[in-house]
């Protein structure tokens, strides 16, 4: 069942992509703090974040939470329907799918605003 | 199976399944919400504006939103704590050394509670907007 079919790539991927959202969220969190202390600090280290390098990260980022929350709700299928873990290889490309379908747009949205030189 | 060891560390962990219950819960619980909160959040302010926009004003203005401060203050404790327990399965998978694996789960814990408190205080610094204005 398991050994480098879909269920074993699901879970490596919802680890992969869980570890780099929750290290994500510690900066995402930390770096909103600075708006308590008022505009000047605050603006310079949201400008900072708003570096090309850091945007592709970001629209990494947000692939990973879109990854992640699909196959999210595939483990809660599988773990609380009788017929979740026998579909579990067709829920995954159900995923994929699913994910491709958003995930496309969104990348066609946000990567000409990161080169097209934002506000 | 016999007793496998006699190290108060070990024995602790292997009573501690009901705690390792709720938190197996609460990964479903929390899952489920985050997808909708987070994908909603993202939504808000990477596909309805351009993330680049952000500055202090909009930070401001979107703290200073009832509503936004009791979801943003509701989203911040369900990822952090999600994402610590997440990150705690994947220590204890990977680490064996038991130094390391315990200050890395130290660190992470410390971490994530300042998170939470810096996280509230952030969010109730700013002032609430009159209702309805």
């Amino acid at each position: 069942m398991y050994r480098g079919k879909e269920g074993q790539w699901a879970f490596i991927l919802h680890r992969i992509t869980g570890v780099a959202i929750i290290l994500y969220l510690l900066v995402h969190a930390g770096e909103l703090t600075a708006a308590m202390f008022g505009p000047k600090y605050s603006n310079a280290i949201l400008h900072f974040f708003h570096q090309p390098l850091f945007q592709l990260g970001l629209l990494s980022v947000i692939g990973a939470v879109l990854y992640h929350a699909l196959n999210g709700i595939r483990i809660i299928l599988m773990d609380f329907t009788s017929w979740g873990t026998k579909v579990q290889d067709k829920l995954w490309y159900g995923v994929l799918t699913l994910f491709a379908l958003l995930y496309i747009p969104t990348v066609i949205k946000i990567l000409p605003e990161i080169f097209g030189g934002g506000h | 199976m016999a007793i496998r060891t006699r190290k108060f560390n070990v024995a602790k962990q292997q009573a501690s399944t009901n705690l390792e219950l709720i938190w197996w819960v609460f990964m479903r619980l929390s899952g489920l919400l985050l997808a909708f909160l987070v994908l909603a959040h993202i939504y808000a302010n990477n596909i309805r504006i351009s993330n680049t926009e952000i500055d202090y004003t909009y930070v401001a203005t979107r703290f200073s939103k009832p509503l936004i401060k009791l979801l943003d203050v509701l989203i911040l404790y369900l990822a952090l704590l999600h994402g610590m327990n997440g990150l705690r399965y994947v220590i204890e998978d990977y680490i064996q050394h038991d130094g390391w694996r315990n200050f890395i789960k130290y660190v992470l814990y410390v971490l994530v509670a300042a998170l939470m408190i810096s996280g509230t205080m952030l969010v109730f610094s700013f002032p609430f907007h009159k209702v309805g204005g």
